[in-house]
């Protein structure tokens, strides 16, 4: 039930020749990249331990987990304006470089951008700010370009950092060498855990620039037990480095049944909580329904336990190829289960759904990211639809829901997926099989 | 929108515009887009109603509009006059009814209401909660794009 579109599928194509990666941040409003190989980790730190006499540009020292590493302000380094950072926090981006470890402040961190090497550009010899020799290249990634530092070059070698301050530093190091202050160096997040967080974070990136499945409140618990099983199971090396790889992560995220008719026994189950009375119209929205599957399965389990209700399944996707052949979708294996059995009729083209099954589902190419018009609902079947979609539109759609869902409607997630507001939701479970009353 | 309903419209468009053309017609990959969308320049609006509500859009560069009137009617012209402009309105008329004939086939029934023509810079459409199926279609004389956008009845 992936809500990928055509389009993304393309971009998905174009991704797979992805062979250099970087951590984007950004300098005075300004983006740019290191080669995520030199990255050891991310952190956010303050009250660094001065040096006295240092260059201006060197922040002090600062202990990563017993190690002492010098920190280095890119923004004095390169002659940027320094934003004063909120609560004297700073991001830092730590580097491991061929000789030593040491780490840079920068504004802001962005996120990790996986790009093809052959789309690097050489740097134009007009470049401001930054000394055309530090940098290795410009990447255009999703209408913004980066700079890439190349931070070997930069840091690497120290003798050169020192015969920079040498020259152009020396008046401006003997002001701010002043204050012979020495703090004891506090890190806001320590140990092992930062490192975990920092992994998952980066395969929740990889994972959008894969699959395009978003990390966001409806999935992080699974994505986190997951993590856990995944670093059992992979060792150290837990990044996700190609499409095969991230498919992997994700394959126990799916919902059994995906793809296929529910089964009698999980339609059972499905079906248990639906109100034991009901008549006139029972609307339902299933968005994400790919081929049908699950819309002709869900019409089936209604219609069985509420034969006197007036059914109306609005069913929606964005792939258009799918869908188109939903209306018409032909079932080839020879029994489906005793659930089905009232609802087939021989077709000329094999067993097929009754009229009254087939009427009652509405197939739309439509793509719910966009405004969605709906009736009032009495239930909703989502499953793993929302974890593909960009997380503020998946707040919009948990917004929809909450409005037009009628009371003590029913939605059905995927397995792995929580509502984003747990709060407006009353839990209900059958033997594994779980779903959420609107409260 | 429905999905019964968008090939009639994708294959009545390529029809219609490979017929009156005389032309190679690329049909390229169809979309959705949300409620506003910029118009090209030369717009001809044909009216949906029946089982569903909506309207047809057929959008184009006045350049283009140009250049297809120019070949319906074997003459070169050289400004957006009335000629030009029954022209296009009449390619409208003959791409949407073609659709409505084949959907009336499939068992829906859709009425229409007489195409309009609007033209000017710089112009938007939208429609309160409708996104639009857009169906491009690419020939020797510019970029066409259909843009239907039609729901069904509450």
């Amino acid at each position: 039930m992936k809500h990928v579109s055509l389009k993304e599928t393309k971009n998905l194509k174009d991704q797979t020749r992805i062979d250099f990666k970087m951590v984007t941040f950004t300098l005075a409003g300004k983006d740019y990249g290191i080669d995520i190989m030199k990255v050891k980790e991310i952190s956010k730190a303050s009250k660094f331990t001065f040096v006295p006499n240092a260059a201006p540009f060197v922040k002090g020292v600062y202990n990563l987990r017993g190690d002492i590493i010098s920190v280095i302000d890119m923004r004095i380094f390169f002659n940027l304006e320094a934003e004063e950072a909120e609560g004297n926090t700073e991001n830092m981006i730590i580097l491991r470089l061929d000789s030593h470890v040491l780490s840079v402040i920068v504004d802001s961190i962005d996120k990790v951008i996986g790009i093809s090497s052959e789309t690097i550009q050489p740097p134009h010899p007009l470049f401001g700010d930054i000394n055309i020799k530090y940098i290795s290249g410009v990447v255009e990634n999703e209408g913004r370009l980066y700079v890439i530092l190349d931070v070997e070059r930069i840091l690497g070698d120290e003798e050169q950092v020192d015969g920079r301050t040498v020259e152009s530093r020396s008046a401006s190091s003997i002001s701010s060498a002043a204050p012979l202050s020495v703090q004891e160096s506090t890190v806001s997040t320590t140990g092992n855990a930062v490192k975990e967080d920092v992994d998952i974070g980066f395969i929740e990136e990889t994972l959008i620039t894969f699959l395009s499945f978003y990390s966001s409140p409806v999935n992080q618990e699974w994505i986190r037990s997951r993590f856990s099983a995944w670093k059992k199971q992979k060792g150290e090396d837990v990044q996700l480095a190609n499409v095969q790889d991230a498919e992997a992560y994700l394959s126990p995220f799916a919902s059994p049944f995906s793809g296929s008719y529910w089964n009698s026994d999980f339609a059972e189950k499905a079906a248990s909580f639906l109100p034991a009375d009901h008549t006139g119209n029972f609307y339902i929205w299933n968005p994400g329904c790919e081929s049908g599957y699950e819309s002709y399965s869900v019409a089936c389990l209604v219609k069985n336990r509420l034969p006197d209700v007036h059914l109306r399944i609005i069913a929606h996707d964005n792939d258009l190829i799918r869908i188109s052949t939903a209306p018409g979708l032909v079932v080839n294996q020879a029994s489906l289960g005793s659930l089905y059995d009232n609802f087939l009729t021989e077709g000329s083209r094999g067993k097929q759904f009754k009229k009254e099954i087939k009427d009652a589902i509405l197939f739309e190419y439509h793509d719910i990211t966009h405004d969605n018009t709906l009736p009032k609902l009495d239930m909703v079947v989502m499953r793993d639809t929302v974890s593909y979609i960009v997380p503020d539109r998946q707040q919009h759609i948990f917004n929809t829901l909450e409005e037009v869902m009628k009371p003590g409607g029913l939605l059905i997630l995927g397995t792995h997926e929580q509502p984003i507001n747990p709060g407006a939701w009353e839990k209900v479970e059958n033997s594994g099989v779980v779903a959420y009353k609107k409260k | 929108m429905r999905v019964e309903y968008i090939n009639p419209f994708v294959e009545a468009a390529y029809n219609i515009m490979t017929e009156v053309l005389q032309a190679d017609v690329e049909r390229k990959d169809l979309y959705l887009k949300k409620t506003t969308q910029p118009v090209m320049g030369v717009a001809a609006l044909v009216g949906l109603a029946g089982d569903v509500e909506g309207r047809v859009l057929i959008d184009m560069s006045q350049d283009t509009a140009i250049k297809i009137a120019s070949t319906m009617n074997g003459e070169k012209l050289t400004g957006l006059d009335e000629l030009a402009k029954a022209s296009i309105t009449e390619l409208a008329n003959m791409i949407t009814a073609q659709a409505v004939t084949k959907l009336f086939d499939l068992g829906f029934k859709f009425d229409l209401t007489p195409p309009s023509i609007i033209t000017g810079e710089n112009m938007s459409v939208s429609n309160a909660n409708v996104e639009a199926l857009i169906v491009p279609l690419e020939m020797p004389q510019g970029l066409v794009e259909i843009n239907v956008a039609i729901r069904e009845r509450a």
